[in-house]
């Protein structure tokens, strides 16, 4: 199977995901806020886009900063 | 053959996710969930989709019975929706969406630019008026969608006006600047007119 080019993370709340964002941001990781694709869910709002090479080090980042993450998905 | 998914205890959007592989594998899927919302996720989205879906409930948790319909009134949930008759126009008003909360706002906004790449039908020309036209400039949280949608020969209009009321007009990063005229009967001769 191809590598996915992006990955996407999602987050149990809108305001989780705006420091997230902010968090990913400080660290100089390029990431994309879009609405959560429609075949993951409907309701769950805004996610993280990332290229899928920087998976690891965006889950790393996160979890040492406190933030919950719902889930890291391929696009 | 008819497929199980147990999704008790699964947080949104897991039960959906493990519905749609499921789906895949199988033409009948049965999916219990124990909460009103992963209910209604999976129940709308098997729906949307063109399935038939019944719900049981039985001590507290739901059997969400999921069965494919014949080919027939498939096709009808597939058909493509006729597209309005003259031009589509997009009007952004602002930079942000809604009112309420500019930071909510100011997300909404990135999101829906977003996803203007990946929904149809695409508008023909979209018009940045008032702090709008702060979307087109160099700094713009959205100025990539912007740039994508431009090279999808989507017209963008940017009120000259504005960009001058904002000191903005040296820092135009996509589409054309644009005057009252030509906003104006653009909007008057469109199709459909969607304010965001």
């Amino acid at each position: 199977m191809q590598k996915p080019t992006y990955g996407v993370v999602l987050f149990h709340s809108t305001q989780t995901a705006i420091k997230a964002e902010k968090i990913l941001k400080g660290a100089g990781i390029q990431i994309k806020l879009i609405p959560v694709p429609r075949q993951l869910s409907s309701d769950c709002g805004i996610c993280l886009r990332f290229e899928f090479d920087d998976a690891q080090m965006i889950e790393s980042t996160l979890v040492s900063k406190g933030v919950q993450i719902a889930g890291v998905y391929p696009l | 053959m008819s497929k199980i998914v147990d999704a008790r205890g699964l947080a949104c959007p897991q039960p959906v996710i493990l519905t749609g592989k499921a789906l895949k594998e199988s033409d009948t899927v049965m999916v219990i969930v124990d909460d009103e919302t992963p209910k209604d996720n999976v129940s709308r989205i098997a729906t949307r989709k063109g399935y038939n879906v019944k719900v049981e409930e039985k001590d507290g948790d739901f059997y969400i019975h999921i069965q494919k319909k014949n080919t027939v009134s498939e096709e009808v949930v597939a058909s493509p929706i006729p597209a309005p008759e003259g031009d589509l126009v997009v009007l952004i008003s602002s930079n942000t969406v809604g009112r309420g909360s500019d930071e909510l706002g100011e997300i909404l906004m990135r999101a829906f630019m977003h996803t203007f790449m990946e929904v149809e039908p695409k508008p023909q020309t979209m018009i940045f008026i008032n702090s709008g036209v702060k979307l087109a400039i160099e700094d713009s949280i959205v100025l990539e969608d912007l740039q994508a949608l431009a090279g999808e020969e989507i017209q963008i209009l940017v009120c000259g006006t504005c960009l001058d009321y904002f000191k903005l007009k040296d820092k135009v990063a996509v589409g054309e600047v644009s005057n009252a005229y030509t906003i104006l009967e653009t909007l008057l001769q469109a199709g459909k007119v969607v304010r965001l």
